[in-house]
């Protein structure tokens, strides 16, 4: 071994370390933890802990109100997750042209997300205002009189959250799509030009194709973070009108902080973990046919 | 490589001797060697400067010159109190004391948060029981065991604007009204697209009253128990009668109350409405019609017990009260605080806010004979109700259903009935837990 690799044996665990301890930390040892408590039906404040074997998960198999925040929550991935892959894949295109002060688009498009998701959420609070909001007051200068209280209303309130997250979560998407757009190389669609195709069709056939490992890592990651919104429900909805936004996140913090039912509140999450990592498996299978149907191609 | 690896070895040891010496300077006491710190934990904002702010700094520091060995560090929580308190009772780091609310002491006083004070009580013999109403001083009581010293309080009560009722032509409200007389009025006093007879709120603190006056109950206590209660046909009776005077325009639906922005009281905007005493600080800070007048001021308000159907109206009162963390380590310190902070001296001082009416009755009497707004509450306070929370552990839950049981019905247009049922059965499955 050159003395080279034998330092970097010696160093090497040392360098990772660091990393390895906050994710052993922060993550793997509470994840562990909380499948412990999952087991126990744990009142925090009291202390009291009685195992209780599978009981807590039995319980919320059959617990209505646990599998509609769980529907929420795929209502609002369904509809953000497919929303804000089209806004950030829109922008991308639209901020990858060769022109002057592109960069400068870039980063207004990017701003919002490096912005306090509670002070984002406290200003759509007053863009959706049944009277004085943004939305309706700009109605009203369209002459159409609207006084819908987008946020209490049953039938717009879960929109009004999907229609915030999506925008405001434009940036990253603009920035991993806008990656995958300059790492396509020129020459496809020089020849495609050359062979006469048009720009949609070169869209569909090019880029499209291209982007597919960016847009199946987007997707990914989307369909994530949107099982676990929180923040915006939190602060804009509380879960109403109705338990239509009570999103399974929110449900599982009401559970715990609200209601302290610890131990339940802890198997709700690995249900969570259970579903989010089903749906990741099933992307997976279907992401890996489409490519391998691509590289056939 | 070698050279370069030394050199981040010796940035990274640097930078760790660093933080180590830092770190003990950074939590370094400033206080005198021998100095108890009583840490004071309560639910208020940031401090703003103003001049209640520097009435309560002034107080806090008179008692460390009456106590130079002691130190009183308040530590204000303005958001999830609850959830905070317990976590650091959980996390064993505790306040000293802690501010109680009444509406969520069950949690505290059932699970040992906080501790009995009825033997400092018993030993100090200068303390008087009978300074305070009996009925604020026994919320926070189990038995002959106390939790919590009560500091001040209020019951809910129907502010209304006498310049509206003159204005209106109509005679003020009498204490023993009913709800027909009541909606009369509020129609009365309503004007399209200005002014609405009656300002409701969706808050159940607000509202719970109404069910109690129509002759029902939200919840059996032992064990707590809301389906036959909450969906009892009174409580069905006293949402239909809220639906309906939205519906006609006497009051303003969730959304209009939520699109004006103001508190629509204090905005001259309505003539009635629901609150505590601590909205006499809103009134009194109202906003200004563009002749620079303030739309309402402390003389154009009136008060009154609440529209009942019972024989006696009733309402809910909340209090907050000082009690002694079961992890305090100076207990005896910490009761000499709270005997000073409800004192007659302090809390005559500390009262003149208008936040709320002193639980001690000489306090409250002194101020009720300097203003007849402050007078207007002191009959009320013998038919006030603890609220469920002081007894019921996980009322924020009941109430939270009942948010939105209210919101289903004026903003979703339920049936009141099934709007209630539904609430009621999702109580009792999570009591049920």
């Amino acid at each position: 071994m050159s003395s080279t690799a034998t330092r970097r044996s010696r160093f090497g665990p040392l360098f990772v370390a660091p990393a390895f301890i906050h994710l052993l930390v922060f993550a793997l040892v509470p994840i562990a933890y909380a499948g412990y408590l999952s087991l126990f039906k744990l009142h925090l404040i009291r202390g009291q802990m009685h195992f209780v074997g599978l009981t807590n998960y039995g319980y919320t198999f059959g617990d209505a109100s646990f599998w509609n925040a769980m529907w929420n929550s795929a209502r609002y991935a369904l509809m953000s997750v497919p929303l804000g892959m089209a806004l950030g894949l829109g922008v991308a295109l639209l901020v990858n042209q060769k022109l002057k002060g592109v960069t400068i688009f870039r980063t207004i498009f990017y701003i919002p997300s490096i912005a306090s998701g509670i002070a984002l959420s406290m200003l759509w609070i007053y863009v959706f205002l049944p009277k004085t909001g943004m939305i309706n007051t700009a109605l009203g200068w369209v002459g159409i009189t609207n006084e819908t209280d987008f946020l209490a209303n049953v039938h717009w309130a879960m929109l009004a959250l999907v229609v915030m997250t999506a925008l405001n979560g434009v940036g990253p998407k603009m920035i991993l799509f806008l990656a995958g757009l300059l790492n396509v190389p020129p020459e496809l669609y020089e020849a495609a030009q050359i062979d006469g195709a048009s720009r949609p069709r070169q869209f569909w056939r090019i880029t499209l194709p291209m982007l597919a490992p960016t847009t199946f890592f987007v997707m990914v990651t989307s369909t994530i973070a949107a099982m676990q919104v929180f923040t915006p429900v939190y602060l804009m909805t509380k879960g109403g009108p109705e338990d239509t936004t009570d999103v399974v996140g929110y449900h599982i913090y009401q559970e715990s902080w609200v209601r302290f039912n610890t131990g339940l509140a802890a198997a709700q999450s690995f249900i969570l973990l259970a579903v989010i990592a089903a749906i990741a498996v099933v992307q997976f299978r279907l992401q890996k046919n489409q490519l391998k149907g691509y590289s056939t191609a | 490589m070698r050279c370069v690896l030394y050199s981040q070895v010796r940035i990274t040891h640097a930078l760790l001797a660093a933080f180590a010496l830092l770190t003990p300077l950074a939590c370094a006491p400033s206080d005198a060697p021998g100095t108890i710190v009583l840490h004071v934990a309560n639910w208020g904002g940031a401090k703003e400067g103003t001049e209640d702010d520097k009435r309560v700094e002034d107080i806090y520091r008179e008692f460390e010159r009456q106590n130079p060995d002691v130190r009183i560090q308040e530590e204000s929580v303005p958001q999830d109190y609850v959830a905070k308190m317990a976590l650091a009772y959980v996390a064993k780091a505790q306040p000293d004391i802690m501010m109680l609310d009444l509406s969520s002491s069950a949690l505290f006083i059932n699970c040992g948060v906080v501790s009995d004070v009825s033997p400092l009580m018993q030993a100090d013999k200068s303390f008087r029981q009978e300074d305070f109403f009996p009925n604020v001083f026994a919320a926070a009581t189990r038995g002959d065991k106390v939790y919590a010293i009560p500091l001040d309080f209020t019951p809910m009560v129907m502010y209304y604007n006498k310049r509206m009722f003159d204005q209106a032509g109509v005679p003020y409200p009498k204490d023993d009204w009913d709800f027909a007389e009541f909606q009369a009025l509020a129609r009365k006093l309503t004007i399209k697209d200005k002014q609405y007879g009656f300002a409701f709120k969706n808050w159940p603190a607000g509202w719970v009253m109404w069910l109690w006056n129509a002759g029902g109950d939200h919840l059996k206590q032992d064990p707590p128990t809301a389906t036959g209660y909450l969906d009892s046909r009174d409580c069905v009776k006293a949402v239909t009668f809220i639906k309906d005077l939205v519906a006609e325009g006497s009051a303003p639906s969730i959304s209009q109350a939520a699109a004006a922005g103001v508190d629509l009281f204090a905005n001259g905007q309505a003539a009635m409405t629901i609150s505590g005493h601590w909205d006499l600080m809103t009134y009194k800070n109202a906003p200004k019609d563009a002749n620079g007048k303030p739309k309402i001021t402390w003389g154009d308000i009136g008060v009154v017990p609440l529209p009942h159907e019972v024989p006696q109206s009733q309402t809910v009162m909340y209090e907050s009260g000082y009690a002694i963390t079961s992890q305090c380590k100076h207990k005896h310190l910490a009761w000499k605080f709270i005997r000073y902070m409800t004192s007659h001296d302090v809390q005559a001082k500390y009262q003149f806010s208008g936040i709320a009416v002193s639980a001690r009755k000489d306090v409250a009497e002194e101020r009720a004979r300097a203003s007849e707004l402050e007078a207007s509450f002191l009959p009320i306070i013998p038919s006030c109700r603890p609220p469920y929370g002081s007894k019921v552990e996980g009322y924020e839950f009941v109430e939270d259903q009942m948010t939105k049981a209210m919101d289903s019905v004026i903003q979703n247009s339920r049936d009141p009935y099934q709007a209630l049922h539904k609430a009621a059965q999702a109580i009792d499955r999570e009591f049920a837990k």
